[in-house]
């Protein structure tokens, strides 16, 4: 027998479990499972915060852009209305 | 039959709608300026702004707010350079080219040859009553196009302008 017989043998030989193997798999199967409705509210919880932050962001995001383009709008207004009064000075 | 009138329906609306809202063909333009201010907002973003508009963060808010009852679109585009020469007269001309229309009225054209500064301000108007404006704005080294689609009050877009740091001029009462 050869030193890769020898190592093969050793890895595929009967192994026993730990002592105490069986019962804690029987109790892990016994076990009850989370509710699946906590984990459904979870995620409705989770994402409907998602949605509002994005919500909230966009907003931020449109009155930025409404306040930068009325402000730009008024500033080149005004100052039409400067040229204008010069021209009548 | 009730499908080639929704058809023509629909592109008689679309031609009405792109009537009152400029097209830019601007995009060239922005990577060869310093500074670029790009905005984008129909009807149902400027609704939604509008909830957002509630003076916490500047007292201006309110104003614009009411400003915005009126307003159904606002399109601007601007560019600062750093050099002269970068924009061409041809890339004004073809916005110029759509306010050429009867319902398109010039109300005011400003040019300075000193600093090279043009400025027009064209007012839409259907049954006598405003839906649009348009301001072009042009210098050396800027280029700017303000679209408003929709009734908005000049004078107190005039006022907001003036608020923000260029100072008030008051019209004459006529």
């Amino acid at each position: 027998m050869d030193w890769l017989e020898q190592e093969l043998k050793r890895a595929l030989e009967r192994k026993e479990p730990a002592p105490g193997f069986a019962g804690r798999v029987s109790a892990a199967a016994r076990r009850r499972p989370m509710p699946r409705w906590i984990a459904v509210a979870a995620s409705v919880v989770v994402l409907s915060g998602a949605a509002a932050g994005y919500r909230w962001y966009e907003g931020l995001r449109a009155k930025r852009q409404v306040m930068t383009a009325i402000r730009l709008a008024g500033e080149k207004l005004n100052r039409v209305q400067t040229r204008v009064m010069e021209v009548r000075q | 039959m009730k499908t080639v009138t929704r058809l023509l329906l629909g592109g008689v609306i679309a031609t009405l709608l792109g009537a009152q809202q400029l097209q830019f063909n601007l995009d060239h333009l922005a990577p060869k300026a310093s500074n670029v201010v790009d905005v984008q907002l129909s009807k149902d973003l400027l609704q939604f702004a509008a909830n957002f508009l509630d003076g916490k963060d500047d007292p201006e808010e309110a104003q614009v707010k009411k400003l915005l009852s009126g307003i159904t679109g606002i399109y601007v585009k601007s560019f600062q350079f750093k050099a002269e020469g970068v924009w061409s007269p041809a890339d004004m001309d073809a916005i110029r080219k759509q306010l050429r229309t009867p319902q398109w009225a010039r109300i005011v054209g400003v040019t300075s040859v000193g600093d090279g500064e043009s400025a027009e301000v064209f007012v839409r108007s259907e049954n006598q009553k405003m839906t649009g404006l348009a301001i072009l704005v042009t210098q050396p080294k800027e280029l700017t196009v303000v679209n408003i689609v929709g009734s908005v009050d000049l004078n107190s877009l005039s006022e907001l302008g003036g608020h923000f740091g260029i100072p008030k001029v008051e019209t004459p009462k006529k």
